[in-house]
């Protein structure tokens, strides 16, 4: 069995009349990457911000590598480095003296600054930036600065809030790339996202947080295998299309047809018997199936189907 | 014990470039303006005055030169100090250093000595423009190391005030008018305190006789009566006139003069000092108090 990094028990924060997180229990694995995803204030900030030591939760704990961050948040701060979901830079430093401050602050000798700066610059793609002055950098040059400040300590464990927001396609592969790297190197990430396309491509495990609660977590698969969900099925016919449909729309879990050229777009509710079903069903009623192609279920679905049911949207 | 690195990245980006070369330089004309102005106004350099120098004239410039700086320091450090938390707050650094290896208290006391550092600069390039009163006769080397020391004291005091505020106040703004407030009350409220409760006294039978230790307990809070032991009145039999502060000082000389026991060494100076030292490792204590996140519950 991996080592749990970071483990959270009946985690709650409650601002005045909100309730932020409400009785959070996560579990994430040494080298997991796990994606957090929710909608716009479901709790992702706050629940990062506690484990990163910097929020009191109103009950409940957080345990990073077997510490209890609210009894021993020195110790804890040292494995984890935060990147928040804004960039806090000072006008007047350029990128090298930036680094170098925070390498500062976290207590690491002098005469190991250099080497780590350049190596963490390389490391983001920053080294012909080195010495331009922070506030003249772009958007995600200032996203990947950023992150080297979150690794300057050399953290175990990083939490990453939207650490693509913002950023144009090319930078999200970028930033993408990056995290991987990271990952390779071994570290665990936490980090949380609106987009859980991308995600599922880099996350060995997701959670989905709605209104506070997790609602679902797991790894990608799991998560949305779990769920009864909403698909999609492409079916090509070579003829007798219309009778097809007629058999298709009389199937209860099928909630719409539509056809074109042979080329039939079933909307399903169910499981993968479900499929199996449906296939048995239009062989039987003798249509003469060309292919047969269930869409792989997107996580996007999941997460409508999850954050939609519940609570709804309150913003 | 290794430099703290918020005074660091200070001094580095303060110094770089001319600004604060600049700065220090009008600073001392500033001073030399004043003093030339304060000679050529006293006839000095008339020479068909048959007047000659007056070692009076002196004292009365370094009176004026320390009450200038006095004033200084508590204009100047509560500026740097009060935003210093709330501006790293508006600028959304505060979480980033609060997340490092570095405790609250080391990032409080980084400030302080921030401001410290940019007193002293001002305070040791002013040292030569003092040292011509020096030059003229009158106040000896330890007079001066003890005036450097008491305003060490003081813009500690006045500092930890203002990170205090800043730390408890979220905007810069409201930290900025509470700290001013805060230290006015704390400057000039004992001797409007005092005046009250003599003037009460007064109309009592017996009437109203203090001693030094009255003084003492009724007005050491304020940094102004520390002050005091430096404005120099009834040193050498010259009365000091500028301000008008001699009169008190004359007398609370005589009273301290006529005290006994341990009293007689509480020069209005030590005990405000060691207010000042109290106070600011108690503001020091609250401010890391109201800075570590975790014991923060907004
Ligand atoms: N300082 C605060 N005071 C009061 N309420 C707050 C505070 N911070 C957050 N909240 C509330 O807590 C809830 C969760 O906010 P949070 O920032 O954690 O959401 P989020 O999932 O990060 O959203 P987003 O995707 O928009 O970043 C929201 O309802 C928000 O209004
Ligand atoms: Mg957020």
């Amino acid at each position: 069995m991996k080592n749990v990094v970071v483990r959270t028990e009946n985690l709650t924060k409650r601002y005045k009349n909100t309730l932020a997180v409400d009785k959070l229990c996560m579990e994430i694995e040494e080298g997991e990457i796990y994606g957090f995803v929710g909608a716009n204030g479901a709790g992702k900030t706050t629940t990062m911000r506690i484990i990163a030591g910097l929020l009191a939760p109103t009950s409940g704990s957080v345990f990073v590598d077997g510490i209890d961050v609210s009894k021993k948040p020195l110790q804890v701060k040292k494995h984890i480095g935060y990147m928040p979901d804004f960039f806090g830079v000072y006008d007047d430093l350029k990128v090298s003296e930036y680094l170098n401050f925070y390498a500062g602050m976290q207590g690491i000798e002098k005469n190991r600054c250099d080497t780590l700066v350049d190596s963490l610059l390389e490391l983001v793609r920053l080294t012909h930036k080195r010495d331009a002055y922070v506030d003249t950098l772009s958007r995600g040059m200032k996203q990947r600065l950023c992150l080297a400040r979150s690794l300057i300590h050399d953290p175990k464990f990083l939490i990453l809030d939207e650490p693509a927001s913002g950023l144009d396609p090319r930078a999200r592969v970028e930033m993408k790339e990056i995290l991987m790297e990271l990952a390779t190197m071994g570290k665990t990430i936490l980090i949380s996202s609106h987009i859980l396309h991308e995600l599922s491509q880099i996350c060995t495990s997701i959670g989905i947080i709605d209104s506070g609660r997790l609602v679902a977590c797991g790894s990608v698969r799991e998560v949305s295998d779990r769920m009864s969900h909403s698909g999609k099925l492409k079916i090509k016919v070579s003829s007798k299309e219309e009778e097809a449909v007629k058999v298709l729309l009389e199937i209860p879990e099928i909630k719409g047809v539509s056809s074109a050229a042979g080329m039939i777009d079933v909307d399903v509710i169910g499981q993968d018997d479900t499929y199996a079903d449906i296939l048995r069903t239009l062989v039987e009623k003798g249509i003469p199936v060309i292919s047969f192609q269930p869409q792989e279920s997107s996580l996007e679905s999941v997460f409508m189907q999850l954050t939609e049911g519940g609570n709804g949207n309150d913003n | 014990m290794t430099i703290n690195p918020i005074l660091k990245k200070d001094l580095k980006t303060k110094l770089r470039g001319w600004r604060s070369t600049i700065l220090i330089c009008c600073y001392v004309t500033l001073l030399t303006g004043i003093l030339f102005l304060y000679f050529a106004s006293s006839n000095m350099f008339n020479p068909r005055s048959y007047q000659s120098f007056n070692p009076r004239m002196a004292i009365d410039a370094y009176n004026i030169l320390i009450t200038f700086q006095f004033a200084l320091l508590f204009i100047a450090v509560p500026a740097i100090t009060a935003v210093s938390i709330s501006s790293e707050r508006e600028r959304q650094t505060l979480d980033l250093m609060l997340v490092t290896a570095t405790p609250a208290r080391r990032i409080i006391l980084g400030k302080i000595m921030v401001s410290i550092a940019h007193t002293m600069l001002l305070l040791v390039a002013s040292l030569p423009v003092i040292g011509i009163v020096f030059f003229f006769g009158g106040i000896g080397f330890a007079d001066i190391a003890k005036l450097l020391l008491f305003y060490l004291l003081t813009a500690f005091f006045v500092a930890s005030c203002g990170v205090f505020f800043s730390t408890i106040f979220k905007r810069n703004i409201t930290a900025i008018i509470t700290t001013y407030i805060f230290l006015g009350l704390v400057t000039f409220g004992p001797f409007v305190g005092f005046l009250i409760y003599a003037m009460l006294h007064q109309r009592m039978p017996g009437g109203f006789n203090p001693v030094y230790r009255d003084f003492v307990t009724g007005l050491f809070p304020s940094p102004v009566f520390g002050y005091i032991s430096f404005y120099f009145g009834s040193y050498g039999g010259y009365g000091g006139y500028i301000f008008g502060i001699s009169d008190v000082q004359r007398q609370i000389e005589m009273l301290l003069a006529a005290e006994t026991g341990i009293w007689k060494y509480m020069h209005p100076w030590i005990v405000n000092g060691l207010f000042s030292i109290i106070s600011s490792i108690l503001l020091i204590f609250f401010s890391s108090l109201a800075l570590n996140p975790v014991k923060r519950k907004y």
